[in-house]
């Protein structure tokens, strides 16, 4: 026999989501309404409802003004409050410095101009007087080691927005952490609370296998954005809301691959795995459709078999939708073909499902010409997939900014990088390196993602989509350099960086001896005059932010 | 092609129109018995300080100022008629007097280093993306060091492994050379494959006296030396795109001292 170790294989919950949860936090939990009506025979064996509560939940005590969720967040947990009194800004919405962000204000010419002098030959200088201001705002809760944003006159807030209280028993952010949303409201501490917060795989489990919690969620997620989905969605344009609202009332939802797909999309790629054989089944060629697909977060792989391989036609993103032309070619020659084509989710997906008899009744008599069957992408040659299957297997479909560069123009002279240092107080904030194929690199600089995992877990609020672009920007104020934007990001798009006064000294912590971090990336010159710095600066016109959900980003648009 | 022609369009088109209604004004003029030199003069040396710009804007990346690949479509376009106005000012391409000749052989190295460039600026990409990999300039030399040490490892581990020194002594003989620096330049730099056809042939060489299992050392020395050829191809390219702006941008600086001064000069006589 081979010579091996022995290890246990890895389970679930061998980390838990916060190790100091204990049996009897678990027991206390268990007597309140919301977990005391739940059947624990309706989990499974190996998913027991205490291991939930014990694993993928943890009590988190807030401070009054301490900020629990802020409005644009991508959140990864909902919560349940336990004890003491929350409140929901309505409007307006608090105010970015509020949140630990910054503003979004932009450069005028001279200002700018005047970088030209100003920047420094020193890299990464910070100005620590700035910082001071900054940590007014922050609150270090030392029993999680946790730095939190706080509102620090909660009065002045109370009289300046429109808000509603959440008292014991009221569940939020579970729409944003189920469905891979922005959060839609800020949400802070009025007085001391204690919440019970649970991440997004508990929550997964606590819908699926407990009545009362799926139709609670599904109820909320109905009455807050599912009308509003399905009316922007173009299938469903010109219905009244009366079918709307039949159409909601039928309407399913879905979730696919995992939430933290970035983490196992990391390993795979340092294991140099295909990530393509991992991607969970949502519909197989060849079953047949019971209704139409809507992605509303996430991506999706389109493929169909070819030989004993398969290959990829294209790839759905949010607002796309899938089996409606199969569907209505049934409903028209009243025969029952079966998908042909596969779906796929590519990291995690989330989707409605709208069953046929629906479609047949409310939106196919509408339809005045067949819809365009995604077969048809079949017909191009074998050798155009190569460019697709790329861009899906490196994610760049994430990519609604990503620095594209024709290498068959691009003379390698780095003045892209020049530009974006001259922006940047002397820093540049990419590498001119990346992913290359045939004569197309997608380079290490930020893609400002549609599916932005590099914020989800940021303690302070500090990367974030600037309210004016929606553009990723981290807040150097607020960022506390612990890494996990960067540890996240998928493509290694983000920099740690040891920052140094303005006399050149490093900064280091005196109790740690270690440097002080900032995490630093493109933030497509949101400050500057003019747009992206790179893009200008290219001579030769090789360099491009492209959005990969384009129909076809490699298309220059001066060729 | 199409982009490039593209890009060209419109700077070419307007001034091949200001050239041509220049050309038909100076004519009327010339008719007239008028000085038609002194005009041509200043819009040449208005054309020269404009080209200038250039370089200029390359440090004012923070500020909207168009974009650059719009910049160099007119210079390039820009020089052309610089080259058409120096002829229709000096109505010769070869002028009379040492200053002025000093003046005219300083205005035909720009332009030469100027086409010169814009050729290899248009060439080398794609022989760079032929190469399959991609390299930072800066980081090359860095790039030969970690192929030097690994190539070195293993002549170690075949002389550990196998006890024959063959190939340890063709390693000093011949690729020790080889992986000290980036080699064959001007070879690549024409877009031919010497290095590579180098390594071949010593690798062949050696190979008839080596032992069965020494050839597999041999054949990762061969992968190694291979990277270091395509490594050579990126310095050779890259240096040459970075190497001709130093000859281009001084040259050019240096014509318009000259040209300043020779329009002092005439502007002081012509009073």
């Amino acid at each position: 026999m081979t010579d091996v170790a022995m290890m246990a294989r890895p389970q679930r919950w061998d980390v838990p989501f916060d190790p100091a949860m204990t049996d009897a936090d678990v027991r206390l939990l268990l007597q309140r309404r919301e977990f005391r009506d739940i059947k624990p025979d309706n989990f499974p064996p190996h998913m027991p409802l205490e291991g939930i509560l014990k694993n993928d939940a943890r009590l988190v005590h807030f401070r009054p003004g301490d900020i629990v969720v802020r409005e644009g967040d991508y959140g990864n947990s909902a919560f349940l409050v336990l004890e003491g009194r929350l409140r929901v800004v309505l409007a307006p919405g608090l105010p970015p410095d509020l949140h630990g962000r910054q503003h979004g204000r932009q450069k005028g010419f001279f200002e700018a101009l005047a970088q030209l002098w100003t920047n420094r030959r020193i890299p990464e200088v910070r100005d620590i007087r700035r910082y001071r201001f900054a940590r007014e705002g922050l609150r270090h809760d030392y029993s999680s080691g946790n730095v939190r944003v706080f509102i620090q006159d909660i009065p002045a807030v109370l009289d300046k927005h429109r808000t509603a209280g959440l008292e014991d028993g009221a569940i939020f952010g579970e729409i944003a952490a189920l469905g891979r949303v922005p959060r839609t409201a800020s949400i802070f501490a009025e007085t001391d609370a204690r919440l019970l917060e649970i991440r997004w795989q508990g929550l997964r489990e606590l819908r699926r296998y407990d009545e009362n919690w799926r139709r609670q969620i599904d109820e909320r997620y109905r009455a807050n954005a599912l009308r509003t989905h399905l009316r922007d969605t173009k299938i469903f344009e010109g219905l009244d809301e009366n079918v709307l609202e039949a159409i909601a009332e039928r309407t399913l939802f879905e979730t696919y691959g995992s939430f933290d797909w970035h983490l196992s999309y990391k390993q795979l790629m340092q294991r140099g795995e295909n990530a393509e054989a991992k991607e969970p089944v949502i519909a197989q060629q060849g079953d047949y459709p019971d209704g139409v697909l809507l992605i509303r977060a996430g991506f999706a792989r389109v493929s169909m078999k070819l030989g004993t391989g398969k290959r990829t036609l294209t790839y759905l993103g949010a607002g796309d939708h899938y089996g409606f032309d199969e569907l209505y070619a049934n409903w028209k020659s009243g025969e029952t073909k079966p998908l042909q084509t596969t779906l796929t989710a590519v990291g995690y997906i989330d989707i409605l499902r709208v069953p046929a008899e629906v479609l047949e009744k409310h939106v196919f008599p509408r339809q005045a010409q067949p819809p365009k069957a995604l077969i048809s992408l079949a017909d191009r040659p074998l050798s155009d997939d190569a460019l697709i299957d790329w861009a899906v297997d490196k994610r760049f479909i994430n990519a609604t900014k990503a620095m594209l560069i024709d290498l068959d123009r691009c003379v390698r002279c780095d003045d892209c990088v020049r530009a974006c240092a001259s922006t940047h107080g002397g820093n540049p904030r990419f590498v001119r390196a990346g992913s290359t194929f045939d004569h197309w690199m997608v380079t290490n600089a930020c893609m400002h993602c549609a599916d932005p995992v590099c914020m989800i877990g940021c303690p302070t609020g500090a990367i974030h989509r600037s309210l004016e672009g929606g553009t990723v920007v981290i807040n150097d104020d607020t960022c506390i350099g612990c890494g996990t934007c960067a540890a996240s990001c998928p493509y290694d798009n983000i920099r740690m960086v040891e920052i140094t006064d303005v006399s050149g000294k490093e900064l280091v912590d005196p109790k740690t001896r270690q440097p002080i971090l900032k995490a630093t990336k493109c933030d497509l010159c949101e400050s500057n005059p003019g747009g992206p710095a790179c893009v200008r600066a290219c001579p030769h016109d090789a360099l491009r932010r492209v959005d990969f959900r384009d129909t076809n980003p490699f298309r220059s648009p001066n060729a | 092609m199409k982009a490039l022609a593209r890009a060209l369009a419109v700077p070419a088109g307007i001034s091949l129109l200001f050239v041509a209604g220049l050309a038909l004004w100076l004519h009327q003029r010339w008719l007239q018995l008028g000085d038609t030199g002194r005009i041509t003069g200043y819009i040449l040396f208005a054309v020269m300080l404009g080209l200038g710009v250039l370089n200029l804007r390359k440090r004012l990346s923070m500020v909207p100022l168009a974009r650059a690949a719009d910049w160099v479509s007119w210079h390039a376009v820009g020089g052309v008629l610089a080259l058409a106005l120096f002829w229709l000012h000096t109505n010769t391409l070869w002028p009379a007097g040492p200053y002025e000749q000093f003046l005219a052989l300083l205005f035909y190295l720009v332009t030469i280093t100027g086409i010169a460039g814009y050729a290899l600026q248009k060439v080398t990409p794609k022989w760079l993306t032929q190469t399959g990999i991609e390299l930072i300039f800066e980081r090359i030399p860095i790039e030969i060091v970690r192929l030097r040490l690994t190539a070195e490892r293993v002549v170690y581990d075949c002389c550990e492994a196998t006890g024959s020194e063959t190939l340890g002594r063709f390693y000093l003989e011949t690729l020790d050379w080889y992986f000290r620096k980036p080699r064959f330049l001007t070879s690549t730099l024409g877009g031919g494959r010497r290095g590579q056809r180098w390594v071949r042939q010593q690798c062949d060489g050696v190979a008839r006296a080596l032992q069965a299992n020494e050839i597999s050392y041999l054949e990762t020395l061969r992968q190694l030396a291979d990277a270091k050829a395509l490594a050579d191809i990126h310095y050779s390219l890259q240096g040459a795109t970075k190497l001709w702006l130093l000859v281009h941008v001084p040259l050019a600086a240096a014509v318009l001292v000259v040209a300043l001064w020779h329009l002092l000069v005439v502007s002081v006589y012509a009073l």
